[in-house]
């Protein structure tokens, strides 16, 4: 059972442990999503969306191209690094406020369902089912023909495919916690359900959330691509990556450049991700519980 | 299992799982009913079916006609009463694209071809995930131990789509190992079911491995060894057995990853099951098919977790408390 | 820990050797499977927008091999000819009676017999029906249908339709159906195995992923194709499509510009049809030269109902580049989207001066935008530009990239659109649409035919451009029966859309195939079809 000294303890444990940072997944998330994601305007050497169709397909650099043109140029002539640059902050928003709606939607609904249990639970726990059972490729598709493919629709379908998990894992943890004895106490003592569920069980349930977060950024990103694959992205022109990678998946065999930096890109983005997500989980929940 | 549980009455066990699947099957019709309502609002909010089976230079008769057969002229909640009184008998329609085909029948038709894929998807990553996750938890820490999870992860960072593309070219083209698309034979699916697979594999292998080092920990374990059990053998016969129901215990989420997988890899393989039916619907307004290929997915996707879920009772009787 | 690891070491390599003997196994069976029957054909195209044996109940994308039609095209010329069904064809001196003589000796595949003016009738009516989704169906709908004789039919039409061939030939608004079969089988006997009296007779389908045709001995036409089956198969993914006609799985491939390009360098061989299949364009929706519009579609409230915007958009493209990226070889620049050389109405004149006046040029198209106050003057300055793919128009997408990033260049607002083909069709059905879209014309229809369906409220109201003249001169054109005074009418139009800068016409393209260069030597084929494919029994097999 968690109670605030086993919290205590893994709190320490942290700092103890912050030496082990993993500082190759952390600079390569620096390196290749967040500083581009902010600063691209200043790195990218072109321009990511005018084409120059004097430089179209032009290999990368050690492939028979120039320095002008690092990583190649796409079939309108547009330099790939930075479209991949400036493709990283729409991949970072998408991801984030996807992520952010589907933890905000999701534990909240996993925290009252949890804490309240009754008619509210079951409603909460057939939406999680309902959630699950509809495939998120099939509502985007339909959101899309319906609403239009944009940054929001987008959005909503990365959030809608996550909050069920939240909600689950969430509400799981809440039932473990609401009966136990610090949760007593604060009832007995005659705290309001509003404080106890906020200042005593969520700060508890906090670490699952960012692990679950964090683990989720590979998925959104994945989401993301699937939905340019479609068709029902991110509109053009923007660079999203997924974009990128689906408009140069015909050209796989042939001018593999197109397609193989933007898939580096998110390779490198979800798996540094993930061992940060594992990082901290190892961290955070010294129970190694599973999600 | 408790003592106390054990000695209470068979009778009273049969009673509650009873009680218990009743009460699964009336919550699933309950989500069943509101996805009906969900994709019946969405599919005629998607605009209209005239625009994607009449040609461009259809003309006003072709159009009014076509609405009149389709009874589009009809209020919506009289369409949703119609479409549901039907769906109850199981009649969804007829398609609109595919001529002459009872819409439910027709996915009907094309899921044993999903089916089959998943199946063998999932094999796939059970077969791949469980030695690896046991690997990894039996050399923690040790390279092969980081290789283990490195290779698990690489499916769950590329998009499905461009690893499918990449496994028709080297096997297909390249190699002339497999065929590069369609179906037919066994051979037909294994690229399109790698392509799906490798994406659960990391998360597979990492519930494995660490309920094997849980396992590994026990006390029982620690009483094998002691006796001088080999180390294989409690590898393979204690260890594994108790962490291999961890597939089961992700069951529900597997299938649900791997059938949102095959709408995806179905179009790149051309392999024509349910998913491939989605798109094409859905590109053509095929209500009635949408509809039922929607339904149909949440049918197999509630009915997958409603059998892990008994598997579970049977399992750990304590659950139906929950 | 170490202890462990030699223990351990057994297990793994029992792993190793079963995926070693699956390997071994996995590949025999490889072998096996890419050595492929020589007698069979496979082509692979983008799959359908319609899966049915009932030809009229799609919209006539994909005329099945062992389907004929009334009238042919020479497959080096794409000019109407007597390959087909009909020997012989007259028509009245208005142009509303027109006499089908067919081949005496034309019969159905399958014991269904010779083929005659009741099957034609017969087609005529179940074509002319209630399910027909047909494009084109429109006109024979008001088209009576009578037997001569035996071998004899005629069409008595309202109007004079100078163009009555065209729906008789490639774009196939009628393809003959046996009589015979239908009497002894009734529709269920089309749905499962249609007869048809082509060259080859319809075998099966796997819903969704192909179609199957064997070759007939002795055909009634004598032509004899070198294989013996031919097999379609509809896959989406382009680079599925290179794959399977690099593994040698598939013969031909239809591929987007760019792949047809990489193919060629990996040794296959790229075949054009000998005439134009397709054009493409870029429309201005609404009626945004209707002086009073109505008020649903508010034209004036676009900022294309400036024509000086207008021919700003037009003058800021660099076709040239444009055209050989979205196009490659073998395409020509299309001064008025269609205007044909084939059909009446060609001007010359136009095709001059389209340089002049649709030029690559920057500046004044700056000037122009100036000039009308862009953008301050304009309610709704930015330009939505639809992005969307058609089946068989993979470049359309990239047709709305380029567009925007040249008319950024000049200072024009847009804002991409990504929608579907059948939601944009939604919006123009419904007199909502304000963007600008791509469009094709394929096959290329007859001038005095194309013009009505986008530019006048002729045929399509709903791509009306509004401008009063046009419609003027469409109205004329329907009634005109002669020859002379229908090119001027057209020639008429063409001029007004052209000056008043109506459109942005982009191109007209021929059809394209690729084949594999060890299996195929060589295949020629008009372009006349919906789907620019055709004449299969000309396959010529290495």
């Amino acid at each position: 059972m968690i109670d605030f000294s086993v919290n205590r303890v893994s709190a320490m444990r942290f700092w103890v442990r912050l030496w082990s940072l993993p500082l190759v997944p952390i600079t390569i998330l620096l390196v290749v999503f967040i500083i581009p994601a902010f600063f691209a305007d200043f790195i990218a050497p072109h321009d990511p969306y005018v084409p120059n169709l004097r430089a179209r397909l032009q290999p990368p650099v050690g492939f028979g191209g120039t320095w002008e043109y690092i990583l190649g140029t796409d079939r309108l002539g547009r330099d790939i690094l930075s479209r991949i640059l400036h493709g990283a902050w729409y991949v970072l928003a998408v991801s984030m406020i996807g992520i952010a709606v589907g933890v905000v939607v999701g534990t909240t609904l996993g925290l009252i369902a949890g804490y309240a249990r009754g008619w509210f639970d079951g409603l909460v726990m057939r939406l999680v089912d309902i959630s699950l059972a509809l495939p998120a490729m099939l509502l985007a598709l339909a959101l899309a023909a319906a609403i239009g493919a944009s940054f929001l629709s987008v959005v909503i379908v990365v959030g809608f495919a996550l909050w069920a998990y939240f909600a689950r894992q969430v509400r799981a943890e809440v039932l473990l916690l609401r009966n136990s004895d610090f949760v007593a106490r604060s009832q007995v003592a005659g705290s309001s359900h509003t404080r106890i569920l906020f200042r005593h069980i969520l700060p508890n349930v906090m670490n699952t959330i960012v692990v679950l977060a964090t683990l989720q950024v590979g998925i959104a990103i994945m989401l993301d691509a699937s939905l340019s694959f479609l068709g029902i992205g991110i509109p053009r022109p923007t660079p999203t990556w997924g974009l990128l990678v689906s408009d140069g998946r015909d050209f796989i065999a042939t001018d593999w450049w197109i397609s193989f930096f933007p898939g580096l890109a998110i390779l490198l983005t979800v798996m540094s991700a993930n061992m940060l997500g594992d990082w901290l989980r190892e961290q955070l929940d010294p129970r190694q519980r599973q999600i | 299992m408790g003592l106390r549980t054990a000695l209470m009455c068979k009778k009273f066990k049969e009673y509650a799982v009873l009680k218990y699947l009743a009460r699964r099957v009336a919550s699933s019709l309950f989500a069943l009913l509101v996805i009906t309502v969900i994709v019946f609002l969405l599919s005629h909010l998607s605009g209209n079916p005239v625009d994607a089976l009449l040609p461009d230079d259809a003309s006003q008769e072709q159009i009014d006609a076509f609405i009149r057969d389709w009874g589009l002229d009809k209020p919506l909640w009289q369409q949703y009463a119609t479409f549901l009184g039907n769906a109850v008998h199981g009649d969804f329609g007829t398609s609109l694209k595919w001529q002459g085909e009872d819409a439910m029948g027709f996915v009907l038709d094309r899921m044993p071809a999903t089916l089959q894929l998943g199946g063998l998807a999932i094999l796939m990553s059970v077969v791949i995930a469980l030695p690896l996750g046991v690997a990894a938890a039996v050399y923690k820490g040790t390279p092969i131990d980081n290789s283990a999870q490195m290779f698990a992860l690489l499916g769950q960072s590329m998009p499905n789509f461009w690893l499918g593309i990449v496994l028709i070219w080297v096997f297909s083209v390249w190699l002339g190992w497999l065929p590069t698309s369609g179906m037919g034979t066994i051979y037909h699916a294994i690229l399109p079911a790698i392509a799906i697979a490798w994406f659960q594999v990391s998360a597979l292998a990492r519930l494995t491995r660490s309920a094997m080092l849980e396992v590994l920990d026990a006390e029982y374990i620690k009483l094998a060894r002691v006796k001088g059990v080999s180390e294989s053998v409690v590898i393979w016969k204690h260890a594994l057995r108790n962490a291999a129901v961890v597939p089961l215990t992700y069951f529900g989420i597997l299938a649900a990853s791997i059938l949102t997988g095959s709408v995806v890899i179905e179009t790149v393989f051309s392999w024509p099951g349910m998913g491939w039916v989605a798109i094409e619907a859905i590109r053509g307004r095929d209500f009635p098919v949408v509809q039922a290929v929607i339904i149909a997915y949440a049918v197999i996707y509630m009915i997958s977790n409603l059998v892990v879920d008994l598997l579970y009772v049977a399992i750990d009787p304590r659950i139906r408390n929950d | 820990m170490l202890h462990k690891k030699s223990k351990f070491s057994g297990a793994p390599k029992r792993v190793l050797t079963s995926m070693l003997l699956a390997g071994t196994i996995l590949t025999a069976a490889g072998v096996t499977h890419a050595a492929m029957a020589s007698e069979k054909v496979v082509i692979a195209v983008s799959p359908l927008g319609a899966d049915s044996n009932l030809y009229w109940t799609t919209t006539g994308a994909f005329i099945f091999p062992s389907m004929q039609t009334l009238v042919g095209n020479d497959a080096a010329t794409g000019k109407y000819d007597n390959s087909q069904l009909a020997e012989s064809w007259e028509h009245n001196e208005d142009f509303t009676s027109w006499t089908f003589k067919l081949h005496p000796n034309a019969e159905f595949n399958g014991e269904w017999g010779p083929v005659t003016a009741a099957d034609v009738v017969h087609s005529f009516n179940i074509h002319t029906g209630d399910d027909a989704k047909l494009s084109g169906i429109k006109q024979l709908k008001t088209a009576t249908i009578t037997a001569v004789d035996d071998h004899t039919v005629r069409f008595d039409l309202p109007s004079p339709v100078p163009n009555f061939l065209f729906s008789h030939a490639g774009r196939g608004s009628l393809v003959i159906y046996s009589k015979a079969q239908f009497e002894a089988e009734g529709i269920e006997g089309y749905e499962t195995a249609p007869a048809g009296s082509g060259p080859f007779q319809y075998e099966g389908r796997e819903v969704g992923q192909s179609l199957t045709f064997t070759t007939i001995k002795d055909h009634w036409t004598g032509v004899s194709p070198e294989f013996d089956e031919i097999e379609f198969r509809w896959v989406s993914e382009p680079s599925t499509r290179f794959a399977m006609l690099s593994a040698g799985e598939a013969h031909a491939v239809t591929l987007p510009r760019d792949l047809r390009e990489d193919a060629a360098e990996a040794g296959q061989s790229v075949l054009s049809s000998s005439a134009g299949a397709m054009q493409s364009t870029m429309l201005f929706t609404g009626q945004f030269m209707n002086p009073e519009a109505e008020e649903t579609r508010d034209a004036r409230t676009y900022a294309w109902a400036d024509v000086r915007v207008r021919e700003a958009v037009n003058r800021a493209l660099d076709r040239d580049g444009i055209l050989e990226v979205l196009y490659g070889e073998g395409v020509e620049a299309l001064p008025v989207y269609t205007m044909d050389p084939r059909f009446p109405g060609y001007s010359q004149d136009l095709a001059d001066r389209f340089d002049a006046d649709y030029g690559y040029d920057p500046e004044k198209a700056m000037a122009l935008l100036k000039e009308a106050g862009y953008p301050d003057a304009f309610d709704n300055a930015a330009i939505p530009l639809v992005v969307t793919s058609l089946a068989g128009n993979p470049e359309f997408a990239q047709m709305a990239e380029l567009v925007q990033a040249y008319l950024d260049v000049v200072g024009i607002q847009t804002e991409m659109r990504e929608q579907d083909w059948a939601t944009g069709n939604t919006a123009i059905r419904g007199f909502t649409a304000d963007f600008v879209t791509p469009m094709r014309n394929a096959p290329v229809r007859p001038a005095a035919l194309g013009v009505q369906i986008f530019f006048t409220d002729q045929a399509s109201p709903h791509l009306n451009v509004g401008d009063p003249e046009i419609n003027d001169l469409g109205a004329k054109l329907v009634s005109e029966t002669n020859p002379a005074l229908r090119d001027e009418l057209l020639q008429g139009m063409f001029t007004r859309i052209f000056d008043g800068y109506a459109h942005i016409p982009m191109a007209a393209v021929p059809a394209s195939v690729v084949v594999n260069s060890d299996l195929v030597e060589g295949w020629s084929f008009p372009g006349s079809t919906s789907s620019g494919l055709s004449h299969y029994e000309l396959i010529d097999l290495k």
